[in-house]
């Protein structure tokens, strides 16, 4: 493969740097987050390029879709849990940045998605959560983004939405999918844990606000998510739960959510958010929309859901949002890839029937 | 049954502790005794076969014949909320089952000699059709429609000796073709859907009845379903096959049933008929009933009874799910600010603090997605 490894290795490099950086100016993570600064130290003074070349094969392997083995997805989660760490609730975020909604396993679909929005890590992109459970390929799509969120931790972010949980996966298959391919529960155990660690906003330039569901009426302020414990499983309920699992409603005001978690929030709650807060937009995913986006609330909010004819059957486009340096923004819809052949998964008997 | 009180059902289960306790329960155990007499009652069967119907089947299938006939009044207009996922006409359709619920019961002549009983039958009749809010349908929704005929069954309606059959091959036949009206008009979405990852986007018992019917054929293996010439010789014969030309028919994209159907691939490389059968019966028990996120849905009545020991029950907490909305006074210069029950159209409601609080103390449930 014919990789510009200098950029790579600044890349690597400078997230060392950053998580420095970070650290030293940003007084309330380094509460929240318990760690010595020895460890940081030693950390910041490895030679990265051991890592590289690791990342570098898990991400050509991934890219076949060929799930890594057990002992590197554990040395992936805890090279991750390092860099993620260190990133912010509300994590800031350049232009120019393509912004994505649900994958939910559907890998041939995020390979297509780096087609039409361009290659990683010439591209930047936000990811708003919703990796997993449903499609076939969770674990492989979750570690492609994982090795690729290390390998370029400033030019990829991956926030954290209401399927990276627990409970949730335990319900709607990626706890399936891991004892399905792995054999047990581990690598489902791994990541999950991993999950506690993702940011779950991000903030594009101070004027979008990006997170996966949508507003709480506990967060007026973008400094109150700010403050947040997010190093958690996401709760059944509050603030956090909310950010994850909310939804914009053609109704005013708040209301309980049919989902039976976050709110359904009205146009006047955007716009008093909004206008609070300075920003432009509120970007979002967590439902499904035909044509890969939707605009809500007089284009306070947006919707991108990244997953094209989710579930093989709904017959919808997906699409991204790309936001340039004059931050002009432009949607680019896609249709699912093909499917090469027959899945590489060989076929088990599930126990009832044996 | 002369002067029995029918009760308003309600769900109780909310807990692993309490779903512990609906697994060793009477209800339980009657269910599924149920569940698997009817299968017992079609192996060997093929649908279109001639049974004999009494005049209870007989009415049953009116019931269901009104239902069709009022899925056929709510057409969907379709430049109405394009972009969203599910047709919010499936509401009407709902509501209209919902208000015509006791009307739809009486259609069932012996009903008459039970006064009180459609308060507890039309639970289990409306809820079988989906969710209304959502507009989805799933396993929880189909064990719905089982609890309607079992309560048919316990209260002396239904005999099993002379109707198991027909309840399966006619009756639940009639329910699953109307259901795959409204899943396809509406575009229900999968309740609770594990995606590739679960059996099927909606439905679990006609795999369990398909398996069943074709349990005794020792010729045709299941792994038949992967050929297209069986699946359309045995279609209209069998519920498996006309599961499996569903999802071939609604599935795009994929050329194969092993992209989008792992689990049913996996279950045809099992080598005979009756051991799915008898797995069918064994997931259902583990992957149904034994889910919390299913039965936290499932109401207990005076014909089917709560397990003993399980929490009281959520649905009189003033908490109205399906009415769907609250109202919180926002001052944005203060603290968030709640009255603790707005008056909402006329229905009391609480507050989300009260909402909290209240599910606080009741546990919460499983949240869809």
């Amino acid at each position: 493969m014919d990789i510009d490894t200098d950029v790579q290795m600044e890349d690597a490099v400078t997230a060392h740097d950053d998580s420095l950086v970070d650290d030293d100016h940003n007084s309330s993570s380094s509460e929240s987050f318990d760690f010595s600064m020895n460890q940081k130290y030693s950390r910041a003074n490895e030679a990265p390029g051991s890592n590289i070349d690791t990342l570098d094969a898990w991400i050509a392997q991934l890219s076949e879709c060929k799930p890594l083995s057990e002992e590197s997805v554990k040395k992936l989660c805890n090279m991750a849990i390092d860099v993620l760490k260190y990133e912010e609730n509300v994590q800031p975020v350049n232009v120019p940045v393509t912004i994505c909604g649900d994958i939910h396993g559907q890998f041939h679909d995020l390979m297509e998605l780096f087609k039409i929005g361009g290659p990683c890590p010439d591209t930047n992109y936000l990811f708003m959560g919703d990796y997993v459970d449903r499609g076939y390929y969770s674990v492989e799509t979750v570690s492609y983004l994982v090795a690729m969120k290390v390998r370029y931790p400033k030019r990829i972010t991956i926030l954290r939405g209401n399927h990276e949980s627990r409970q949730i996966t335990q319900v709607y298959g990626f706890y399936d999918e891991c004892f399905r391919k792995y054999g047990s529960a581990s690598v489902w155990k791994l990541f999950t844990d991993l999950f506690d660690y993702f940011p779950i906003t991000a903030l594009v330039e101070n004027k979008i606000f990006c997170l996966h569901g949508g507003l709480s009426p506990m967060i007026e302020t973008i400094d109150q998510v700010r403050e947040l414990n997010r190093i958690q499983e996401v709760p059944h309920e509050g603030p956090m739960c909310d950010l994850l699992w909310s939804d914009p409603d053609d109704r005013g005001g708040w209301g309980i959510s049919p989902r039976g978690a976050g709110f359904t929030f009205g146009q006047d709650i955007s716009e008093q958010f909004n206008h609070t807060n300075d920003l432009s937009l509120v970007a979002r995913a967590h439902q499904l929309v035909m044509e890969g986006y939707s605009w809500s609330h007089q284009d306070l909010v947006v919707t991108i859901f990244s997953a094209p004819n989710y579930c093989y059957r709904c017959g919808n486009q997906a699409a991204i949002m790309e936001v340039d340096e004059s931050h002009e923004r432009n949607f680019l819809q896609y249709d699912p890839s093909v499917r090469p052949g027959e899945p590489t998964v060989t076929r088990k008997t599930p126990d009832y029937f044996l | 049954m002369t002067s029995h009180d029918y009760i308003q059902p309600v769900r109780r289960i909310l807990t692993e502790e309490d779903l512990t306790r609906w697994q060793s329960s009477e209800s339980y155990n009657g269910l599924v005794a149920f569940i698997v007499r009817l299968a017992d009652s079609v192996k060997g069967k093929e649908l279109g076969t001639e049974c004999e119907l009494t005049p209870s089947v007989k009415d049953i299938l009116k019931v269901l014949d009104s239902i069709q006939t009022i899925i056929g009044r709510h057409p969907v207009v379709t430049d109405k909320d394009i972009s969203r996922f599910g047709k919010v006409e499936f509401r009407d359709f709902y509501d209209e089952v919902s208000s015509s619920a006791d009307k739809l019961i009486s259609l069932i002549d012996k009903t008459s000699e039970l006064p009180g009983v459609s308060k507890e039958l039309k639970v289990y009749l409306v809820e079988s059709w989906g969710n209304r809010t959502r507009i989805d349908y799933g396993s929880g929704h189909e064990l719905n429609f089982m609890c309607f005929l079992y309560c048919l069954y316990k209260v002396g309606i239904l005999d099993l000796e002379s109707d198991s059959e027909a309840l399966v091959l006619v009756v639940f036949k009639k329910y699953l073709d109307n259901m795959r009206i409204l899943q396809t008009k509406y575009w229900l979405e999968p309740a609770g859907s594990h995606g590739v990852w679960g059996l099927d986007d909606y439905h679990f018992l006609p795999f369990l009845f398909g398996a069943a019917q074709l349990a005794p054929m020792e010729r045709m293996r299941p792994s038949s379903i992967h050929i297209p010439d069986y699946v359309d010789m045995f279609k209209d014969k069998f519920f498996y096959f006309a599961c499996i030309d569903f999802i071939n028919q609604t599935k795009t994209g994929a050329q194969s049933l092993r992209w989008h159907s792992p689990m049913l691939d996996d279950i045809s490389g099992v080598k005979k008929w009756s051991k799915v059968a008898e797995g069918m019966i064994k997931m259902y028990k583990a992957e149904v009933l034994g889910k919390l996120p299913i039965i936290q849905h499932v109401f207990f009545g005076s014909i089917i009874a709560a397990p003993e020991g399980v929490s009281a029950t959520r649905d009189l907490s003033g908490i109205d799910e399906e009415h769907g909305h609250i109202h919180i006074d926002h001052d944005p210069d203060s603290n968030l600010h709640l009255n603790t029950f707005g008056d909402c159209c006329g229905i009391k409601v609480p507050s989300a603090v009260a909402a909290s609080a209240m599910e606080k103390k009741h546990f919460r449930p499983v949240p869809f997605d």
